[in-house]
């Protein structure tokens, strides 16, 4: 005897434990240390199709009419063979779309129509509602058994409470709470319920348990072995027995029955909308399907494995079947062990908790996304709706476990109750074949699997439901008996006349009948649009991972969409933090430009991602209209570029007109030279072919310009463009120029930023794009196209075609411009070599000038003879001497050298000779004559940064004597013929422009006949050998000592030769000058 | 052939795609009618009914020959679509 306080207990402390379950994994979960995703748990969940209707309902099948209860658990079993094909599919192609429940999975791939995920929503509704019902039923009935059972004690005052009388409210309640706290937590797109999943797992735990200890029980301790049962049945009831283990006289309708359980079965594993939530939606990894494969059958087989024997001892221990249905229940507490049958409860209120929980879950999101998101966008509102959305699939929840209550309480122990479990199976397989086609068959199409799915659906409804409501008294049994108007052919369990099939077998046949040549009929009559071509693309071959879709994107929108529009757009419908959630995981695969915008080719396939994300929480049909409206809400749309290669393209190769114009583009470049033939022969060529309208190639000039090269225009494209432009005068010209990218607008009606009407004249054209000439990575221009009419001309395909003849163009631009440098560098080298010879010319005739400014022949003096020689080492030279004579008997020589070598130095000479030509005349000696030359050249000789060596003498050729000055020159060699050998002389003095009022020496010497004077520059004693060892005065002194008795013409000579020998090879790198005097007599002395 | 190379030319067999359609249609052309008809009788096999029998011994062995089938799955077929024979 057990107090009804230890049930309340024991429920109370049950389900507080699954809440716990579902808090550990949840919790779990968001740490990334998931307890449910692994293959027993998914295997595990997967038996929420062992429901209290099979738990208690198998025995009492089994009891009533034998054996075909099995072919209920054995179809699942055959079915699990496929899995790893279909099932694995399903869940892959599910993954890849965001699929949220088989309705979804079914419109998603029809064209993601909203009116086929609607009446798939409505059917499930219909046929899930009523097998709800009975999961409430079962857990009221059982508890209700339990309270009345003489084991249990209820206390006098709880017998009329409110937990005793409603105990299918509570249960309500409770599963509510749950499915909606596990369920329902967040909108967030994919995200797996891994409490929920938890829970269910737990309760399949719990159930198999507890079947298998009454199993045992009755088995192995009521009797002794399967052995024992059978016999004793067989002793006890004969007749009974022999048609419980066989399928008995009516053989054809067993078989049939039989049949159409096991196919029955086979697809509500998969297509019963919890099956579907659980199996695919739930799944975290495809390889938990391969051990489940094997997993599942075998929970079946253990949880089958006592069905019988408990049947059969419920009938020898009950003398009859009556009361089969709760054999499991009964027969530990008639046997006196009401602790077992508290256990049992419990596994029957897991068994009817876990199909209730996932059964609402899934139901409530089809509810959501195809009937009440069609709805709420009819409002068009531009409020976020994504609380409006979450509380919506809460109540949904809430909702669907609630129509069950009240559909419980209201008709209560009917017909229809007790076989809703196989009317629910019938109505999942009218799914069968629009699924199946949507994997395997291209064609198939929206009309089709409408067609086929009302169809089937209309005859389910009329055999299977309607002979349920006649069963249960609601209509009137006459359309049962007579058929439809007294049309016997009309009757709906044997259907134009089928007879002899059954009731399941006669729906099955007709259902599939109509199902299967609607679907075939309509999709073979009727073409699928293009989101339907897509969807079976990416349905058939969601393994292929995007190899199907082409090269290049043949969409566009026609207005620019920003990320921040679609990312607001994805708030109002999955919640601010999943959206910036989403596009973070978006945004790292693709590449954003400067502006925070995706490329033109990039919008759909973000339009495409925004679509699926939104799919996640409402659906793919609803997606689809909620994208579609946004879009026209802000006049953009979805459509097909225009196709500029018209000829059918096979996805990997170019089209032949690509192929083409590469191929003509080529033969333009290479058959010319001529940079205006080749780009006017390459705009005809771009004009004919793509319909363009004007083209034109500007060239980029080195100040930064682009200039007008080449234009041609058809009859519609005739603009005035400037012929110089600046890129800063036009918004795209100077983007294309900074970041080296095509700039294009497929719809200038729609472009964002307006570009300078003169580059780009948009009122007149459709469609342009401006390509960068880029050669070794320099912009060398730009080709410009514009189309006057075709709007969405510029595919990727083209644009990148453009590219490459634009990268074409900038190797013959770049050809030509190197031919163009090359004859500019000679023209500039001949003009150079020009210059150069006039002033070479120039310079010849400043020499001439220059040495005719030098004495043109030493005077002639009695007493004295004089030579000279001066050899500039450039065309002009510092170098300079001269001759003054006085009185016929004085004469004044000087040499001097000014610093340089160069038209500077020659220049001061000049001057220099003249200044000294006049002080000549004024002054008397020769320190004085250096003193007043210092003074009046200084400030011309600092200014040119320019000195002056000067040596100057007087001699007179009556007293011989010689007087001389140096301003810091070289010094002269006198050869004394009474010593026969050379001396210098020396006086104090600074170089000419060093310091103003600078005082010469003046000294004076007397000279025999015969004695030698010889002025020279320093080019004589520097110049220098190979070893650039100098000439040297020691070696000119020798030389002089050597030759002093030649001829004075004939000594310089002599020196000069020795000097250019001395240097060999080495030029002379100094202006070479020599004076040369000898004293012949004294005048005075010839007078005498 | 030895033992070793038997046993991984049995899995490969049982691997290909047509295997798997093979076993599953036969395991429903065996548990159905006809064939099922065969073991329709009042006859009991060790006091079990031959048909009960008959069809829990068919489910268990069908399970077995899954299991089989699940470890001729090799790790890297989970990548295409589970066929190694294209």
């Amino acid at each position: 005897m057990i107090g009804i306080e230890t049930l309340f207990i024991a429920v109370a402390l049950y389900i507080c434990l699954h809440f716990l379950v579902g808090i550990y994994a949840y919790d779990r979960y968001k740490k990334g240390k998931s307890i449910v995703s692994n293959s027993f748990v998914y295997a595990l969940s997967i038996t929420v199709y062992c429901t209290s209707w099979t738990y208690y309902g198998s025995v009492g099948r089994a009891a009533t009419t034998g054996l075909d209860f099995i072919a209920i658990y054995l179809g699942p079993s055959l079915a699990a063979f496929t899995w790893w094909f279909i099932l694995r599919k399903i869940v892959r192609i599910s993954k890849e779309n965001n699929i949220t429940s088989i309705a979804d999975f079914i419109s998603s791939r029809y064209g993601k129509s909203q009116f086929l995920g609607a009446i798939i929503t409505l059917i499930a509704v219909m046929g899930i509602i009523p097998y709800i019902a009975l999961q409430l039923k079962a857990v009221s009935s059982t508890f209700a058994i339990i309270c009345q059972h003489p084991s249990f004690v209820v206390p006098p005052l709880l017998q009329e409470s409110f937990f005793i009388k409603n105990p299918g409210l509570l249960f309500a309640l409770f599963i509510s709470i749950f499915g909606i706290l596990f369920g329902a937590r967040t909108l967030a797109t994919q995200e797996r319920h891994e409490g929920l999943v938890a829970a269910i797992a737990f309760e399949s735990i719990v159930k198999l348990i507890a079947f298998l200890s009454v199993g045992i029980y009755v088995t192995y301790y009521l009797f002794d072995g399967f052995s024992d049962i059978f016999q004793k049945m067989s002793a006890a009831h004969p007749a009974l027995f022999h048609q419980l283990t066989t399928f008995g006289e009516n053989s054809e309708f067993s078989y049939a029955n039989w049949a159409t359980n096991l196919f029955l079965a086979m697809g509500s594993v998969m297509l019963l909308p919890r099956q579907f939530q659980i199996m695919v939606i739930e799944n975290s990894d495809e390889n938990h399907i391969k051990e489940a494969m094997w997993r599942f059958p075998a929970y079946l087989f253990a949880i089958n494995f006592f069905v019988i024997p408990i049947a059969f001892a419920g009938i020898i221990l009950n003398g009859s079947n009556n009361g089969a249905d709760y054999f499991v229940l009964t027969i530990p507490m008639n046997t006196g062990h009401p602790w077992l049958a508290l256990f049992v409860f419990l596994g029957g209120f897991s068994a009817a908790a876990g199909m209730v929980i996932a059964e609402s879950v899934a139901t409530s999101t089809m509810l959501l996304n195809h009937l009440f998101m069609p709805l709420l966008l009819r409002l068009r509102t531009k409020e976020s709706l994504s609380t409006l959305i979450l509380a919506l699939k809460r109540m949904s929840i809430f909702l669907v476990v609630f129509l069950g209550y009240a559909y419980y309480q209201i008709i209560g122990n009917t017909f229809m109750l007790v076989n809703i479990g196989l009317i629910s199976f019938s109505a999942a397989a009218q799914l069968a074949p629009p699924v199946i086609g949507a994997m395997y068959w291209k064609r198939g199409n929206a009309a089709g699997a409408i067609a086929g799915i009302l169809g089937g659906f209309s005859v389910w409804f009329y055999t299977l439901m309607l002979p349920s409501f006649i069963k249960s008294g609601w209509i009137d049994t006459d359309l049962l008996e007579k058929g439809l108007f007294g049309l016997a052919i009309l009757k709906p369990t044997e259907l134009f006349g089928l007879t002899g099939l059954g009731m399941w077998s006669n729906t099955l046949f007709w259902s599939m009948f109509f199902n299967i040549g609607g679907y075939l009929l309509f999709s073979i009559l009727l073409e699928q649009n293009e989101i339907e071509r897509e969807q079976s693309i990416k349905f058939l071959d969601p393994y292929a991972n995007g190899l199907h879709t082409d090269q290049w994107e043949t969409k566009r929108l026609s207005k620019q969409v920003t990320i921040i529009e679609f990312v607001n757009l994805m708030e109002n419908f999955i919640g601010e933090k999943e959206a910036h959630a989403a596009i973070s995981i978006y945004l790292t695969e693709h590449e954003i430009d400067e502006n925070g915008m995706v490329s033109e080719f990039e919008l759909p396939s973000l339009k495409r991602f925004a679509e699926k994300t939104i799919a996640g929480s409402v659906g793919a049909a609803a997606a689809k209209a909620i994208v579609e409206n946004y879009l026209s809400d802000i006049g953009s749309q979805m459509e097909s570029f225009y196709d500029a290669f018209k000829s059918v393209r096979s996805s990997l190769e170019e089209s032949r007109e690509a192929l083409y114009v590469r191929l003509r583009s080529s033969e333009i470049m290479n058959r010319s030279n001529d940079l205006r033939l080749i780009t006017k022969e390459l705009l005809e060529l771009l004009l004919s072919e793509f319909k363009f309208d004007l083209g034109v190639v500007r060239l980029l000039q080195p100040d930064g310009s682009l200039v007008k090269y080449s234009v041609k225009h058809s009859q519609y494209g005739e603009v005035n463009l400037p012929d110089s432009i600046l890129p800063g005068e036009d918004f795209f010209i100077n983007e294309l120029l900074s970041s080296s990218r095509p700039q294009f607008a497929n719809d200038t009606r729609n472009i964002s930023r307006y570009p300078n009407r003169a580059v780009t004249p948009i009122e007149s054209f459709a469609a342009f794009a401006h390509i960068p000439i880029i050669g070794e990575g320099e912009p060398l221009g730009v080709l410009s196209v514009f189309s006057a009419s075709i709007v969405g001309l510029f595919t990727e395909e083209l644009i990148s075609l453009l590219s490459s003849l634009a990268g074409q163009l900038a190797q013959a631009v770049k050809l030509v411009e190197e031919r163009e440098a090359r004859e500019q560098e000679k023209r500039e080298k001949d003009v150079a070599l020009l210059i150069n010879a006039t002033v070479n010319h120039e310079m010849e005739i400043a020499k001439q000038i220059q040495l005719s400014l030098l004495p043109e022949a030493p005077p002639l003096l009695p007493g004295i003879q004089i030579a000279s020689l001066c050899v500039p080492a450039e065309h002009v030279g510092g170098d300079y001497y001269d001759f003054f004579v006085s009185d016929d008997r004085i004469i004044d020589a000087v040499i001097a050298d000014v610093s340089g070598h160069n038209v500077g130095a020659a220049l001061i000479m000049v001057e220099t000779r003249s200044v000294l030509r006049a002080q000549i005349k004024i002054t008397s000696t020769p320190g004085e004559i250096l003193s007043n030359l210092n003074a009046l050249l200084m400030n011309d000789l600092t200014r040119a940064e320019l000195f002056i060596s000067m040596f100057y003498i007087k001699y007179d050729t009556v007293t011989q004597w010689l007087t001389y000055s140096s301003a810091g020159h070289n010094q002269p060699l006198l050869y004394k013929i009474t010593e026969g050998r050379c001396q210098t002389l020396d006086a104090e003095g600074m170089i000419i422009g060093v310091k103003e009022n600078v005082n010469f020496e003046d000294r004076a010497t007397l000279l025999d006949p015969g004695d030698i004077l010889l002025l020279y520059t320093d080019g004589v004693t520097e110049a220098a050998n190979i070893d650039e060892e100098a000439f040297g005065i020691e070696r000119l002194a020798a030389l002089l000592e050597d030759i002093h008795d030649e001829p004075l013409q004939q000594i310089i000579d002599a020196i000069y030769r020795s000097i250019i020998s001395f240097s060999g090879t080495n030029r002379l790198a100094d202006d070479v000058s020599i004076v040369a005097m000898r004293v012949e007599h004294s005048v005075i002395d010839q007078q005498d | 052939m030895k033992p070793e190379h038997l046993k991984h030319s049995f899995f490969k067999r049982l691997s290909l795609r047509e295997s798997w359609i093979i076993f599953f249609i036969l395991g429903i052309i065996m548990l159905n009618y006809p064939f099922i008809h065969i073991f329709n009788k009042h006859v009991t096999f060790m006091s079990i009914p031959l048909l009960y029998f008959y069809i829990i011994g068919g489910w268990f062995v069908s399970i077995l020959v899954i299991l089989l089938f699940t470890r001729s799955i090799k790790p890297e077929s989970s990548r295409d679509d589970g066929s190694t024979d294209k």
